[in-house]
């Protein structure tokens, strides 16, 4: 999987290319808008990582052309800007997510997988199945082993986000921002008692536990392998 | 002068001193006269042609008479003896400097005071030296029954000599009035000068760093100590603003002198006793729980800044506030149960407002956040949505140990933090953002003790809220 990282501070683009690169992915730099729209526009990538605030060109019109010349390569935005109204700038631009610095690496890297497993172009899917667990998005139903689990609406919604990105890690504000449209952190643990609430619906009493826990990272919903 | 807030002098001078001819009252006070001198040539040009026409229909009627009087005096006499009574005429009315002009049928003269002339009819103006001083002289020709062509008429001295009493006794009034006005004039525009040069002098001073100083109100209450005292009040309202910062900054400085000494010690103790790698580990782990928290202070200090930065207009889009909080209060049910306290609800149907529904959630989670905080377990939180005289309300209650009456003031400062909850983590920011939050919505944050517990509310302004109400309530009943 190939990244281009467009990131002007030296010390930030060299940090998340080596934590990338761990990672697995090769890493593309550019330390300007323009090198990076060049970059962008010419070769293929999977997935732009792109700060803001860029010298030459912003990070917004590097996106905004990228998108006029039909580059549909996802994009996440980095930025220092964290109102509403930036997010919505940026999303509208043609940004497919939006992670305010400063961040957690494991943040990036779970929205990074998010986004890089997000089938593009593709009719949606109605009926998610992780070993025996069922969502069917139509019906709205909730089955497990075939037996019909009733699940309050928030709940829901967050069964749905994980079934959508099994296997994938799930970062505590990926959850906050997507399931409850919260931009900020309550210091309440809502997430929390929502997921154990869940949890004890479709996990208890059944041999294999779907959803994990990942210590300093978020949230997995998975197969047991 | 207070010396410890002196700024740059700036390069120009922002007030030019105004000389005296260019003050905006010297040249009304200019205008005026002109205006005056104006009104008065027309007032006084209608008085001259009043006085003037009646004095010289006066001199018709005079002369017309005398000539009925030479007409009776020579029908009783005889036309012969009309030389005669001319000359007696003459003598009688030289005062008036009468003219009398008798002259027969081919035109030589007779008698009178006048050279012969041709006969003119009616009424007539004739040029006679008298004394070598030409004057023109109203008259009336007159043809006698015996052909003889008679011309009296008189100097029109009345007239003459009203014209100029009038003439000089108007040019001196005039004189006198735009002398006045020009001095009076000059008087209020220097005591105009005077007092906006006593403002300016203010700007001066405060531009030149003196904070303190302030425009003098003369307390005769006219428009220029309205204008000190707005003046004053914005500049307390500066003043006040510029302290509420340096405070602000005060306690940003110091309450992040905290967390940063202490993740200074942890990490100056893990370079000194950290022998294995789990010991760097934990360090590092807790160092980055201690940079977290600051990052959280410095996020919570930047969102309050954006929401009071103004930039942001009044939202305007209507939000059913009854089904966000009941939403709020569902994603809060399990996490305030998990840590022992009750969540409940009391919401009107319907209730709408105007305002940005993220900005309004964020302020009910920190007001929800902070009574699950700081409230033992066992404690309700009640969630309330009403209208109240057609206001709605936001009202959040618990029944914890509340805030003491003394701290209630201060509770909405920034940092502050009650002495028992000093231990709780927290930005002690939460309740600025909720303030600012209501600030934005012009919205009221009241804050009372019932016994037991706090109750918060927030009064929404009414005007849009009840229009928007009504329309909320019929989409909502709709869904």
């Amino acid at each position: 999987m190939r990244i281009l990282l467009v990131e002007d501070d030296k010390e930030t683009s060299a940090y998340l290319r080596a934590g990338l690169q761990e990672e697995g992915f090769l890493v593309t730099c550019a330390f300007n808008g323009r090198e990076g729209l060049f970059l962008a526009s010419t070769s293929d990538f999977d997935l732009l990582i792109v700060d803001r605030m860029l010298p030459q060109l912003d990070g917004l019109s590097l996106v905004r052309t990228l998108r006029s010349g039909h580059v549909e390569t996802p994009v996440l935005f980095l930025t220092t800007m964290s109102g509403v109204d930036d997010r919505v700038t940026g999303l509208n631009a043609g940004g497919d997510d939006y992670l305010v610095k400063p961040f957690a690496f494991s943040e990036l890297v779970a929205r990074v997988n998010a986004l890089l497993r997000r089938p593009r172009g593709l009719s949606e899917q109605t009926l998610y199945r992780v070993a025996d667990l069922e969502l069917d998005l139509i019906s709205r139903s909730v089955k497990r082993a075939g037996v019909e689990i009733t699940l309050q609406a928030r709940e829901y919604r967050l069964l749905e986000y994980l079934m959508r990105h099994a296997g994938e890690v799930v970062t505590r504000t990926m959850l906050l921002e997507k399931v409850w449209d919260y931009h900020f952190d309550p210091q309440t643990n809502v997430v929390e008692s929502q997921l154990s609430r869940l949890r004890n619906k479709i996990d208890r009493g059944f041999p294999h536990e779907l959803i994990h826990t990942i210590r300093g990272a978020g949230y997995t919903l998975r197969a047991p392998s | 002068m207070n010396s410890s807030t002196r700024y740059a002098a700036p390069a120009t001078r922002f007030v030019r001193r105004p000389r005296f001819t260019r003050t905006a009252s010297f040249r009304l006070t200019l205008f005026h006269a002109g205006l005056f001198a104006v009104a008065g040539l027309v007032l006084f040009g209608m008085i001259y042609w009043a006085a003037t026409d009646f004095a010289a229909r006066d001199e018709a009627q005079e002369i017309e008479l005398e000539i009925a009087l030479v007409e009776e005096e020579m029908r009783l006499l005889g036309v012969d003896r009309l030389p005669e009574i001319i000359d007696t005429h003459l003598q009688r009315r030289e005062d008036v400097r009468a003219v009398y002009l008798l002259q027969d049928a081919e035109g030589r003269k007779i008698t009178g005071n006048i050279d012969a002339r041709t006969p003119v009819l009616g009424a007539t103006v004739v040029d006679v030296d008298f004394d070598g001083e030409i004057r023109n002289v109203r008259a009336q020709g007159h043809r006698l029954a015996n052909g003889q062509y008679l011309l009296v008429g008189q100097d029109a001295h009345i007239l003459r000599e009203m014209e100029e009493t009038l003439l000089q006794s108007f040019g001196v009034g005039l004189v006198f009035v735009l002398l006045a006005m020009i001095l009076g004039g000059g008087y209020i525009g220097a005591r105009y000068v005077a007092r906006v040069g006593a403002i300016s002098r203010t700007a001066r001073a405060i531009v030149g760093g003196d904070m303190t100083s302030r425009a003098l109100i003369t307390g005769r209450g006219d428009e220029f100590d309205d204008l000190a005292m707005s003046l004053n009040a914005m500049l307390d309202r500066i003043d006040e603003l510029m302290r509420s910062m340096r405070q602000i900054s005060n306690d940003v400085a110091h309450d992040l002198r905290t967390p940063l000494t202490r993740f200074r010690q942890r990490l100056e103790l893990a370079n000194r006793h950290a022998h294995t790698v789990e010991d760097y580990r934990s360090t590092i782990g807790v160092a980055i729980a201690d940079v977290d928290s600051i990052l959280e202070t410095f996020g919570a200090l930047l969102r309050i800044a954006q929401i009071e930065g103004g930039e942001q207009p009044m939202p305007s889009a209507a939000i059913d506030l009854s089904a966000l909080v009941r939403t709020v209060a569902e994603d809060f049910a399990p996490a305030a149960e998990d840590q022992g306290h009750v969540l409940t609800t009391d919401v009107e149907n319907g209730v709408a407002i105007a305002g940005d529904p993220r900005l309004i959630t964020q302020l009910l989670v920190n007001l929800i956040d902070n009574a699950i905080r700081h409230t033992p377990a066992g404690t309700n939180i009640a969630l309330q949505v009403r209208l109240d005289r057609d206001r709605p309300v936001l009202a959040v209650a618990d029944t914890g140990p509340g805030i003491p009456s003394a701290e209630m003031g201060n509770v909405l400062k920034p940092f502050y933090r009650l002495e028992a909850s000093r231990t709780t983590e927290g930005s002690g920011l939460g309740l600025n953002l909720v303030a600012a939050i209501a600030k934005q919505h012009r919205a009221e944050l009241k804050l009372s003790s019932i016994a037991p517990g706090l109750l918060v509310e927030v009064v929404f302004p009414k005007s849009q809220a009840n229009s928007v109400g009504r329309v909320a309530r019929s989409s909502a009943a709709a869904q």
